[in-house]
């Protein structure tokens, strides 16, 4: 109910161990100490704070370390105790089953000691062997050019002068807020500890772990903003951990170094905006009680305000809009009203979606199935098929899917082969969706994207059943199916071209365009792809340009009254030399214009024994009407007359005649 | 002229009465029907109206009265005088009998079906209970029908539909919603990289800064679209998923619109006795920003297999828009408020029809989109 999601809890012992789920707003979260205030505050309860005291000797902790900030803009506070005299050696049984618990391994009394204070106060801190301290000075700075540090982890490391560093007298000896150093790392030797417990700006430990690709307990909370009044408390309590579980003793004082205050700025809190935001109002008892159990000090402002200062561990609270949420948090998101609310009435139709429900419902009827595949591609695979640029990934997962294809084909092959593989040999399918080129640029300056429909078919157009042979699927299959999808569009009257694509077989690609823009490219897929592809049956493919096919208005609808007087079919038997191709024939057909031809088809093509050589035979069905009487004999011989004169020129005759 | 018209009229009319280039007009038909029954052999092997066009074809040459070789007998053989019909009688006798063994109806292969289910038809009737001669629709993917069932619950709220580029610039995907570089939220998306300025966008939110800068305020969007992640491919993870998002801006837009909407939402797509319940979160770019879960709809809120026992299944991130990111829309925080929400289309649709793995929507297996 806080935001602090239980993601599993495991029984350990006597106790119960819960995994939160803790936002990356939430570093205050981060400890036991940040999570029992939460609860507290949810269920109205008191919030008891751990109680510890130290025993401090005699001897001044001035007199064993001087600390000092060269650079304050990383750190803003630094707080130094000095144990002398530990023993180190293994946690007695209690810390180690407590820090096994939760995921931590035990190492010595004096490390886990910090540990222990990392988990319960959520405050990350550091143990050094004061011995191996040089000058037994501790200055926090920026790392030197050249400077290296090994690390805890055993690493040799190259420092950035970015690097915040803690450094004694000669050397850094610790990444700040990220990890220690190898050399003044705790051992069973060490005699001394100086205790670190600092803050550390959030930005610079972010930059310098990520440098590094180092990730630790300390660098998760300190890139997250820990509590800089917690920096005191932390090596007091630590402090005298250490002393307990290890018979040191601490030195009297702590080197404070907090030379710049940070105070919290006060935020004001209207209950209009309360209202505004949340659609209710909360009582104000409810506001004061609530953020004032979460550690928020409120005041009351005038007209229905508050002043409220958030407590320093909640650096992410700093707007109004912050505490309206920590409002509506413990006031309980289920508690509060709902509405339905609906945009303002509009009569604005949405045309590109209807297009795009026009073209996935045609592809439908025409049995394609719709498939989805990966954008990312590999770049080899990709250069077979187009010159245009795929967008290369800076850090992709895998070689082969390290750009983003500018080329919809191999996805639709690798789709085809999956199938045909697993023994599925019939198959239409159809994928919308982009493709992506550096070879041109958006206004923005981003590589081009452009919206493709792809289509790929391959096996039987029909297959075998008790009413039908079985047919297999041809070009003119697929060319007619994206004739019917360009016939839902104003897309004029496409006009075909023949033309190979790379990876078409030779001699059986070609187009449609449309106002001089290409709508689809065609064709059947090159044989020895297909080999390479392992694709062991013909496989037709096309791309159309969905940017350009998008951009054209559905068919529109226009009523013709449907004609009074009956419809005269009328045959022509045609002898065609073979270099004349249909084509010319429709061009010579339409341009005679005969008011009477409502239309013509081939109804049958084929060049057999009987004809002349280097001929054809083709039976073109003319269908011939008038809107105002009933066309005689007379009338139709002498269409048919008109339309054979303007197929005279190409050398076409009447069969027979 | 064709063989329709010839037929039509007489030897003398065709100007044949002195019997030169009767043998030749006899050939021209005997090559017509030749022509004409190899087309219809062609066409039976593909075309399932064969049936009906063996009879076409016959009626068109056999039929007594009106068929072509009646027409012949007539206008022909008959009009010719009684003395002269010698030779033209021996070549009508040929046509004939040509014509009848060429088309004769069982001898084509899409018309001894006619006839043996006419035969069939006179003994017992056809059999019915044969299958249906059906045509295989395609399909859509399950995908696109769940994106497109979320569209059209807020399409019917009169919400619009905006899409924007997948590749991205930084700015848009993190900066404008309040995701800096220098914070640990950026790293909550593990992204994939064009450059150090553009990338591919983690979520469909970069639109809602789009539609903000291009429309201003109201504003009532939703966002589908492609979405890509830095992520090793598992049961329900994809490196290239789907989203949508939805984005309210108006004045008077209250968490209370947020919550009613998204119930209201959650009833539509999952049946009217959902329950949704609200819980606190963090998103950079909403707050107050929340979790939406809803009452599994397999068990009622029982407890099943695919809610964990827990009885509810978190469903989407949503928010009251961050002032921050009003104003990088170039929309005035203290005039407007907004609510948003983000869903994986993916995680519904695995929902809505119970697939088990994410990879299946992406592998294009034909047994898995017939199902749909």
């Amino acid at each position: 109910m806080l935001g602090l999601g239980v993601a599993s809890s495991i029984a350990a012992g006597a106790d119960q161990v819960l995994d939160l789920e803790v936002t990356t707003n939430r570093p205050d979260c981060l400890g036991h100490l940040g999570v029992a205030r939460e609860v507290a505050a949810a269920f109205e309860r008191e919030f008891v704070r751990p109680v510890y005291s130290v025993r401090e000797t005699g001897k001044s902790v001035h007199e064993a370390i001087k600390i000092g900030i060269s650079d304050l803009e990383g750190c803003a506070r630094y707080c130094g105790r000095v144990i002398e005299n530990v023993e180190v050696r293994p946690s007695p049984e209690w810390m180690a089953r407590r820090l096994e618990a939760v995921g931590v391994r035990p190492i010595n009394n004096v490390a886990d000691a910090t540990n222990y204070v990392l988990m319960e106060l959520g405050h990350p801190l550091h143990a050094f062997d004061l011995a191996h301290l040089r000058g037994a000075r501790i200055d926090v700075r920026r790392a030197r050019a050249g400077e290296k540090l090994q690390t805890l982890d055993g690493v040799d490391r190259e420092l950035s002068k970015a690097d915040l560093v803690i450094a004694d007298a000669e050397r850094a000896v610790a990444l700040a807020g990220v990890m220690g150093g190898a050399d003044s790392e705790i051992t069973s030797a060490t005699r001394h500890v100086m205790l670190e417990s600092a803050w550390f700006e959030p930005v610079i430990v972010r930059r310098t772990a990520k440098r590094h690709a180092l990730h630790t307990e300390a660098s998760h909370r300190f890139e997250r903003g820990m509590d800089i009044m917690m920096a005191r408390g932390a090596v007091d309590r630590t402090a005298a951990l250490i002393a307990e579980l290890s018979g040191g003793q601490v030195l009297a004082g702590v080197v404070d170094v907090y030379p710049l205050r940070r105070i919290r700025s006060t935020i004001v809190l209207r209950s209009s905006e309360i209202r505004r935001i949340l659609g209710t109002d909360v009582e104000g008892p409810e506001v004061i009680r609530d953020l004032t159990a979460l550690g928020f000090s409120i005041e009351p402002g005038p007209e229905a305000t508050w002043h409220v200062v958030p407590p320093s561990f909640r650096l992410d609270v700093e707007r109004e809009v912050d505490l309206i949420e920590e409002v509506a948090r413990l006031h309980g998101y289920d508690a509060l009203p709902m509405r339905v609310r609906a945009a303002p009435p509009s009569a604005e139709r949405d045309l590109g979606r209807e297009r795009e429900l026009e073209i996935s419902s045609t592809l439908r009827a025409l049995g394609y199935r719709e498939i989805i595949v990966p954008s990312m591609v590999d770049p080899g695979e990709n250069a077979r098929f187009t010159d245009a640029e795929p967008v290369r990934l800076m850090n992709p997962l895998t070689e082969d899917a390290s750009a983003m294809r500018s080329t919809a084909v191999p996805g639709m092959l690798r789709a085809l082969r999956w199938n045909l593989d697993r023994g599925q040999t019939d198959l239409r399918f159809f994928e919308s969706g982009k493709i992506y080129t550096t070879s041109a640029r958006t206004s923005e300056g981003l590589p081009a994207e452009y919206r493709v429909l792809t289509l790929g078919a391959t096996g039987l157009q029909r297959p075998a059943s008790v009413h039908d042979t079985a047919r297999p699927l041809d070009f003119f299959d697929l060319k007619g199916d994206l004739e019917t999808l360009l016939a839902g569009f104003e897309s004029g009257r496409p006009e075909f071209a023949a033309e190979d694509l790379r990876y078409h077989e030779p001699g059986s690609g070609g187009r449609y365009f449309a106002n001089g823009e290409v709508l689809a490219r065609f064709g059947q897929l090159h044989h020895e792809l297909a080999r390479e592809y392992k694709l062991r049956q013909p496989i037709y493919l096309a791309e159309i340009g969905l940017e350009c096919l998008l951009g054209l208005n559905l068919r529109a609808r226009h009523f013709r009254a449907i004609p009074r007087y009956p419809a005269v079919e009328r045959d022509l038997s045609l002898l065609v030399p073979e270099s004349v191709v249909y084509r010319q024939i429709e061009e010579a057909v339409s341009a005679v214009k005969l008011a009477e031809l409502q239309g013509f088809r081939a109804v049958d093509r084929f060049a057999g024994r009987s004809l002349p050589a280097g001929h054809y035979s083709l039976l073109l069905r003319m269908v011939l009407q008038s809107p105002d009487r009933t066309l005689t004999g007379e009338e139709a011989d002498a269409a048919s007359r008109q339309i054979m004169a303007a197929l005279e020129p190409l050398g076409i005759q009447l069969r027979g005649a | 002229m064709t063989i329709d018209e010839k037929a039509a009229k007489t030897l003398d009319e065709l100007g044949l009465a002195d019997s030169n280039g009767v043998g030749e007009l006899f050939a021209e038909v005997r090559a017509a029907i030749e022509c004409e029954v190899d087309s219809f052999r062609r066409r039976e092997a593909s075309d399932s109206d064969s049936a009906c066009e063996a009879k076409t074809l016959r009626d068109r040459w056999l039929a007594r009265g009106h068929g072509l070789i009646a027409q012949i007998d007539q206008n022909w053989l008959k009009a010719t005088p009684k003395e002269s019909r010698g030779m033209v009688g021996a070549e009508f006798n040929r046509l004939r009998q040509y014509a009848t063994s060429q088309i004769d109806v069982d001898s084509l292969p899409g018309a001894r079906k006619t006839t043996s289910a006419a035969r069939g038809e006179a003994a017992r009737g056809p059999d019915l209970t044969l299958p249906g001669n059906q045509r295989e629709l395609g399909s859509i993917h399950p995908v696109t029908r769940v994106q497109r069932e979320l569209e059209d619950i807020f399409i019917g709220l009169g919400f619009r539909i905006e899409t924007g580029p997948e590749i991205e610039s930084v700015y848009n995907n993190f900066d404008a919603l309040n995701i800096p570089e220098s914070h640990p939220s950026r790293d909550d998306w593990d992204t994939l990289y064009i450059d150090s300025t553009t990338l591919l966008r983690t979520h469909t939110s970069p639109v809602q800064i789009r539609a903000m800068r291009k429309h201003g305020a109201p504003l009532y969007i939703v966002t589908p679209g492609k979405c890509y992640r830095n992520e090793n491919p598992d049961a329900t993870h994809s490196a290239m998923f789907h989203q949508i998002e939805g984005l309210a801006v108006d004045t008077d837009i209250t968490f209370a619109d947020l919550k009613g909407t998204l119930d209201f939402f959650a009833k539509k797509f999952f049946g009217e006795r959902t329950r949704t319940r609200f819980q606190p979160s963090f998103f950079p770019f909403t707050e107050p920003s929340g979790e939406m879960a809803a009452s599994c709809p397999f068990c009622g809120g029982q407890g099943c297999r695919t809610c964990k026992e827990s009885g509810w299944i978190e469903l989407m991130g949503c928010g009251m828009v961050h002032p921050d990111v009003l104003r990088h829309g170039g929309i005035d925080p203290e005039r407007y408020s907004g609510w948003a929400f983000g869903l994986g289309i993916e995680r519904f649709a695995m929902l809505k029809y119970d697939i088990g793995e994410i990879q299946n929507f992406f592998q294009s297996d034909v047994r898995f989109l017939k199902q749909f």
